[in-house]
């Protein structure tokens, strides 16, 4: 056991990096998702019995040392039509001075906290109601974003983008530009044991004002076409979201609790010579709160209550017919982790809808991932 | 390397010589091993003792901090693959990517043990390249500390002299240790022991000792009761203590020590507050030896 002489050798000889990327490239990872459901929610992708939720094919690796890119196809399988979207194909760059970054292609809105994330990191089975109301569940199109985080131990991050709108309008001609939105988050610790952060969002819609109704023909009925645009559009969304994690000592591996709350609100929703019908809207709210407690490795609950207004509007004849809407839901759900990469859930939701039936729904889902598995955002 | 990344490194090279180094490191051994070379710099590490560094938060705190470093430094083999590529993305900092030369990996430096030409997510959180724990690879870090002096002195060469001296200076003090400790710890040789998970893989391996089997029934996956049933029927002769970290769950191994009457032992993860990274080799063979060689004068309860 000559140990000195093996430390030379070694010193002298791994001197420069042995590989110099620790991460393979591409990344290639495939998220698995299916269920079986009693009920449907509103404005909800996933219908009642067996089926495919947001099965995710995901590609990624940096391009140079300049650039990242990344796609992300979504299949989705509808009764008997399968489809292919595209959900994320964008590059970005990495080596921007003064902390900025700029991404361009198609991508998930920065727009709130649940936004940018993807779907199978969620701890529920469907985004918040307000989420399924305001912005199709997930908003992702094709434009650009400009990021640049401050150089201040407050995390300070300040974002802007451009985007085609064209899941959000409710024009037929309208800008080619027609979504703007600014979004400011803040974060820190409160201690070794727990963090937050805080995001303000304001996303203008240059088409989203709906000036005509067709006869019982206005875009809000989606309950059962599965589009993915928003079911109520307008010409501004202003959204506030806080998240709070909290585990003993940091250490997240056997016990965590996140709170996450967020509020939008929409105006601008229909033109103003709509303004004196009755019940014409005027603004809509939409706000969730959820709590997850993971009490062990393998298994975590949460509960969450959330509420969102919407509206229905159509022409009879001469006349406007508005009625307002609230969807009410909450859900209570229980997961197990058989470990990192697989997640088995139940849910129970409680559904009030707009016609003030309740209705009960229960999930059994499956969300699973191979290959490359992305870092997770807080 | 390209020119944008060079003006970016550059003025941040001339910024440097008037206020001291940010230096961003994923888990506190780092920190102690960077601060032996650069003691002026500000370090920040990410992690602390009581971290499990796989299921670490990408939270806003980390990404601001990974803004305003001049340099990073990380286990690499993808102990921080759940976290550190987020804070690398979203802090949008030149310095930190992985193409720069002052983002840092110490497994680079290692010869890596367990590396896997097949890797399967039923064999567990397994890393093709290696285990990842290297922290514990003691003979590495000299090759490490001289990684560590020439990226200092590539970031800030106005103080190119001090880095290197200090880096000698680490380096001649490490080989003495080494030298001691194997002296002192030649009575561990041949000893066998059942481990939480393979955290001290590379430290086993040195001191020529053996981890039989895992309190894990796979890498990354928490004990489960017929994974500790099964090591109940392990023969009593094969080992001769139950190893786990500081930040692990003690349950299992406390409930295995009942069983089967094997003392347990608690070693740290990494360094203590203050600790250097030589303190805690100390402690960690001291703990072994009071345990497996000296068990008569242990004073644990």
């Amino acid at each position: 056991m000559n140990k000195k002489l093996v430390s030379l050798a070694v010193g002298s000889i791994l001197v420069s990096p042995v590989f110099a990327d620790t991460l393979s490239n591409p990344q290639i990872g495939v998220v698995l998702d299916g269920y079986y459901q009693d009920g449907q929610r509103n404005n909800s992708e996933r219908g009642e019995g067996f089926g495919l939720g947001h099965t995710e094919l995901n590609m990624s690796a940096n391009i140079d040392d300049k650039f990242y890119g990344s796609l992300t196809t979504v299949i989705e399988a509808h009764d008997d039509e399968t489809e292919l979207l595209l959900e994320e194909a964008f590059i970005e760059t990495l080596t921007m001075p003064y902390g900025l970054s700029i991404r361009g292609g198609r991508f998930l809105s920065d727009f709130g906290y649940l936004n940018n994330q993807h779907m199978h990191t969620d701890s529920f089975v469907e985004r918040p109601a307000a989420y399924r109301t305001f912005l199709g569940s997930h908003y992702y199109d094709d434009g650009v974003r400009a990021n640049i985080v401050l150089p201040t131990d407050l995390y300070v991050k300040f974002g802007v983008e451009a985007l085609s709108g064209s899941k959000m309008s409710s024009v037929d001609d309208g800008s080619d530009v027609g979504v703007y939105t600014t979004t400011l988050k803040l974060g820190d610790d409160f201690s070794e044991s727990s963090s937050w952060q805080f995001g303000l969002s304001y996303l203008r819609n240059e088409n989203g004002k709906v000036c005509e109704f067709g006869d019982h023909d206005h875009g809000h009925d989606h309950d059962h076409d599965h589009s993915h645009g928003a079911a109520v559009t307008g010409s501004n969304l202003y959204g506030a979201d806080f998240v709070w994690k909290w585990a003993p000592n940091g250490n997240y591996k056997y016990q965590n609790f996140t709170l996450a709350a967020e509020y939008m609100l929409l105006d601008g929703i229909v033109d103003d010579k709509y303004k004196n019908d009755a019940e014409s809207p005027d603004t809509l709210a939409g706000y969730y709160v959820s709590g997850v407690y993971r009490f062990s490795p393998s298994w975590s609950a949460g509960l969450r209550y959330g509420e969102a207004e919407s509206y229905d509007g159509h022409a009879h004849g001469d006349h406007m017919h508005f009625t307002a809407m609230n969807d009410k839901e909450a859900d209570a759900m229980i997961a197990w982790d058989s470990s990192h990469f697989g997640t088995v859930r139940a849910q129970y939701s409680r559904v009030e809808n707009q016609s003030k039936e309740t209705d009960n729904v229960f999930t059994l889902q499956y969300v699973m991932t191979f290959g490359a598995h992305g870092a997770h955002a807080f | 390397m390209a020119t944008g990344v060079a003006i970016v490194s550059s003025s941040i090279m001339a910024s440097s010589s008037a206020m001291a180094l940010n230096i961003f490191v994923c888990e506190p051994e780092w920190q102690a091993l960077v601060h032996s070379h650069a003691p002026d710099a500000n370090i920040y590490s990410a992690t602390t003792a009581k971290q499990d560094p796989h299921y670490v938060q990408a939270r806003p705190s980390l990404i601001a901090k990974m803004r305003q470093a001049d340099m990073a430094m990380c286990s690499g083999s993808e102990l921080e693959v759940g976290w550190l590529p987020m804070l690398q993305v979203r802090s949008g900092n030149p310095a930190v990517q992985d193409s720069a030369p002052t983002m840092l990996y110490a497994s680079d430096m290692v010869g890596m043990l367990d590396t896997h030409d097949h890797v399967d997510r039923s064999m567990g959180d397994i890393h093709a390249h290696g285990n990842p724990h290297v922290q514990f690879a003691a003979e590495y870090m000299i090759p490490i500390s001289r990684e560590v002096t020439k990226r200092l002195q590539l970031l800030d060469p106005d103080n190119a002299h001090t880095y290197m001296r200090n880096g000698m200076k680490f380096r001649a003090n490490w080989r003495n240790k080494l030298a001691e400790w194997e002296t002192k710890a030649e009575p561990l040789q041949g000893k066998n022991v059942v481990g939480y998970h393979a955290t001290y893989r590379y430290l086993f391996d040195w001191l020529d000792m053996a981890q039989i089997a895992d309190l894990e029934p796979k890498p990354g996956i928490s004990p489960t009761t017929s994974h500790l049933q099964s090591l109940t029927k392990l023969d009593p002769a094969s080992f001769d203590a139950i190893v786990y970290s500081s930040h692990q769950d003690q349950r299992p191994a406390n409930w295995l020590n009942q069983q089967i009457n094997k003392p347990t032992i608690q070693l740290p993860l990494t360094v203590a507050e203050g600790q250097s990274l030589d303190q805690m080799y100390d402690q960690v063979i001291d703990e072994l030896l009071r345990t497996l060689v000296n068990p008569d004068t242990s004073t644990r309860s």
